[in-house]
C-alpha cells in the first residue's frame, strides 16, 4: 500500500479505523469519529509556550554553586530529558503518520510531536544558560554508555515497527526477498508491532519522563534551579496531555472499538505489556543508581527515587486496566511533586516571569483610595 | 477660586529646579548585565509555596459563596471510602477539593480533567461533571477533580 499524500478513493471518513484503513485525504474536523483527539489538539494549542519566556538568569548562579555530585545529577538528568524529547519530536510523525486513517488523529499526532520539539528547544535554552559550551553536554548524549543504553530501550519498538511498515508501504503484504533476505509482511504483525510501540511510548511519557521530572523538581524544592523547574512544569503539563492521548489510543485499540483485530492483539500481548512496564521500571532504577553514584541530594536519594518509579509504574499500568506490578507501594513517596506538577500554577508571560499567577491579558482593575494619595489638584 | 489659582502659580515657580541639562547625575550608566548573586533570595521558601491550591477550606460555606434559597440548604452527600473512612460533601467546588479539605490524600496533577491522576473507582452512587473529562475513564471510574456527587457515594481511590 504505497503512501499517497491525497487519497482519491471515495470512502466514508468516519467509518475508518484509527490505523491501517484508507489513507487520509481531506483534513476535515467537522465531525469526528473520536472527538477526544480534537479536544486534545485544542488543549495542546491552548498550552502553547516558548522557552525564551522563562527567565533563567538565577539558574546560572545556582548551577555554579552546586556541589560536583549535584551537578552530575542535574546534567545527567538534563541529557536524559534531551534524549527522550529528541526521540518524541520526530518518531510519532515518522512511525504513525504513514498508517493513520483519521484526520483528527493525524493532526493530533502532528500537534503532539510539534510540542515535543518545543521541549527540545527548551533544553538548548537551559544548557546555554548553565555552561559556556553547550557541545560538551550535547556531544556526550551519544557517547555516554548509560544514556546510549537507555536510547536503545526507548527506540527499539519504534524502529522495529518503522522497518516493517516501510516494507509494507513499498511491497505490500506477503513474503518478499529484499537484498537477499526474506521479509514477511503480515497485517497481524504490523498491528502487533504498532500496539507494542504505542505501549512503549506510553511508558516513555508516563514513567520515564516523570522520573526525570522528579529530579528537576527536587532541585527547585530547595529553591535551586527554579527557572529550569518552571520550564519543566510547562513540559510536564504537555506530557500529561500526551499520555492521556496515548492511553486513549491504547484503550480504543484494546477494546476493539474500531478494529476488532486490535482487541485480539491486545489480549495476546498482555504479558508483553507487563514486561515492557517492568523492564522500564528496572531501567529507571538502574538509572537512579547512576544518578546518585557520587552522593545523594537533600530531599532525594536512590531509594526514594526507586520507590517513586514503582509508585508511578503502578499508577500508569493500572490506568490501562492491568494489575499493579509493585503491590507493596501504596503511597506516593514524593508527595510534594503533586504541587509542582499541578498545571493550575503554570502561567508564563515574558514580563512576569517571576509570578506564575500572572494571567496573560489580565488587568488589575482594583483601585484603593491610598493609590491616589500623592495625587494633587 | 482666585486663591487656588494663585497657589498653583506659586507651585509652578518653585518647580524650576527641574531642568533638562543632559547630566544624569552621579549614577554612572550601566551597560554590564547584572547577574543576580542569589543572596537576596536566601532563606526564601521555594516558589511552589506561592501556588494556588485553595487557600481557604473548600468545605467551609463562605469559600464558595452560593445563592442561598430560603428553606433550601445545600444538600450534604456522604462520601465513603473503600477503607471505611467517611466524609461529607457539601460546599466544595469539586469532590477532589472536598476530600483534600477533609485530610484525605488524593494523587493529582492537572486538577482539570485531562491527566487522569486522580482517577478513582465509583462503587456506589452517581456524580455530575462540570465539564467533560478528557482523561480515559472506564465505565466505573470517575475523576474527582471535575465532578461533584449527585447522591451518597462510595469510592475506591
Amino acid at each position: 500500500m504505497a503512501y499517497t499524500t491525497f487519497n482519491r478513493n471515495e470512502f466514508d471518513t468516519f467509518q475508518q479505523p484509527m490505523f491501517f484503513g484508507e489513507h487520509v485525504n481531506v483534513a476535515r474536523y467537522d465531525i469526528q469519529k473520536h472527538k477526544i483527539f480534537e479536544n486534545l489538539i485544542e488543549k495542546q494549542l491552548s498550552f502553547f509556550w516558548r522557552p525564551e519566556e522563562v527567565d533563567l538568569a538565577n539558574d546560572r548562579k545556582d548551577f555554579i554553586d552546586l556541589p560536583e555530585h549535584e551537578k552530575h545529577i542535574f546534567v545527567s538528568n538534563l541529557k536524559y530529558q534531551t534524549l527522550l524529547d529528541s526521540v518524541q519530536g520526530r518518531s510519532p510523525n515518522i512511525a504513525f503518520l504513514p498508517v493513520v486513517s483519521l484526520p483528527e488523529l493525524e493532526t493530533w499526532i502532528e500537534t503532539w510531536s510539534f510540542s515535543e520539539t518545543i521541549h527540545s528547544r527548551s533544553y538548548t535554552h537551559i544548557v546555554r544558560n548553565i555552561v559556556p559550551n553547550p557541545a560538551e553536554i550535547f556531544d556526550d548524549i551519544t557517547k555516554n554508555e548509560y544514556i546510549v543504553r537507555r536510547a536503545i530501550s526507548v527506540t527499539q519498538y519504534y524502529d522495529k515497527f518503522i522497518e516493517l511498515s516501510n516494507y509494507y508501504q513499498q511491497l505490500g503484504e506477503g513474503t518478499h526477498k529484499v537484498n537477499g533476505e526474506t521479509v514477511e509482511v503480515t497485517m497481524r504483525e504490523l498491528k502487533r508491532r504498532l500496539y507494542l510501540t504505542m505501549v512503549s511510548v506510553n511508558v516513555l511519557e508516563a514513567i520515564r519522563f516523570y522520573v526525570s521530572f522528579a529530579c528537576s523538581f527536587a532541585f527547585a524544592e530547595r529553591a535551586k534551579m527554579e527557572g529550569n523547574a518552571k520550564i519543566i512544569k510547562l513540559i510536564a503539563r504537555d506530557e500529561a496531555l500526551h499520555l492521556t492521548g496515548t492511553q486513549h489510543m491504547l484503550q480504543i485499540m484494546a477494546r476493539g472499538k474500531d478494529d476488532a483485530e486490535f482487541a485480539d492483539i491486545a489480549e495476546e500481548c498482555r504479558d508483553d505489556v507487563v514486561r515492557i512496564f517492568a523492564e522500564a521500571a528496572q531501567q529507571e532504577k538502574d538509572w537512579a543508581e547512576y544518578l546518585f553514584k557520587d552522593g545523594s541530594m537533600i530531599g532525594l536519594n536512590k531509594d526514594i527515587l526507586c520507590q517513586y518509579v514503582e509508585y508511578i509504574t503502578n499508577q500508569r499500568i493500572a490506568a490501562l486496566g492491568f494489575e499493579q506490578i509493585f503491590p507493596t507501594i501504596k503511597n506516593n513517596p514524593l508527595p510534594w511533586i503533586n504541587a509542582w506538577l499541578n498545571s493550575d500554577n503554570v502561567q508564563v508571560a515574558p514580563q512576569e516571569a517571576e509570578i506564575s499567577s500572572y494571567l496573560v491579558g489580565a488587568i488589575d482593575s482594583e483601585i484603593d483610595t491610598a493609590d491616589l494619595g500623592d495625587f494633587d489638584l | 477660586m482666585s486663591a487656588l489659582l494663585k497657589k498653583q502659580d506659586d507651585d509652578s515657580q518653585t518647580a524650576d529646579g527641574f531642568e533638562l541639562t543632559g547630566d544624569a547625575g552621579e549614577q554612572p550608566f550601566e551597560l554590564e548585565p547584572v547577574i543576580p548573586d542569589g543572596s537576596e533570595r536566601a532563606g526564601e521558601a521555594p516558589r511552589q509555596t506561592e501556588f494556588f491550591l485553595p487557600e481557604q477550606n473548600p468545605e467551609q460555606p463562605e469559600a464558595t459563596p452560593q445563592i442561598e434559597f430560603e428553606g433550601m440548604p445545600r444538600p450534604v452527600f456522604g462520601v465513603t471510602l473503600h477503607d471505611g473512612r467517611q466524609v461529607a460533601f457539601q460546599n466544595a467546588a469539586t469532590l477532589l477539593e472536598s476530600l483534600e479539605a477533609q485530610n484525605i490524600e488524593v494523587h493529582y496533577q492537572c486538577r482539570e480533567g485531562y491527566c487522569g491522576s486522580c482517577r478513582a473507582q465509583l462503587l456506589e452512587g452517581s456524580v455530575h461533571y462540570h465539564e467533560e473529562p478528557m482523561a480515559w475513564l472506564n465505565d466505573d471510574e470517575i475523576l474527582p477533580c471535575c465532578c461533584i456527587p449527585k447522591s451518597d457515594i462510595k469510592i475506591k481511590l
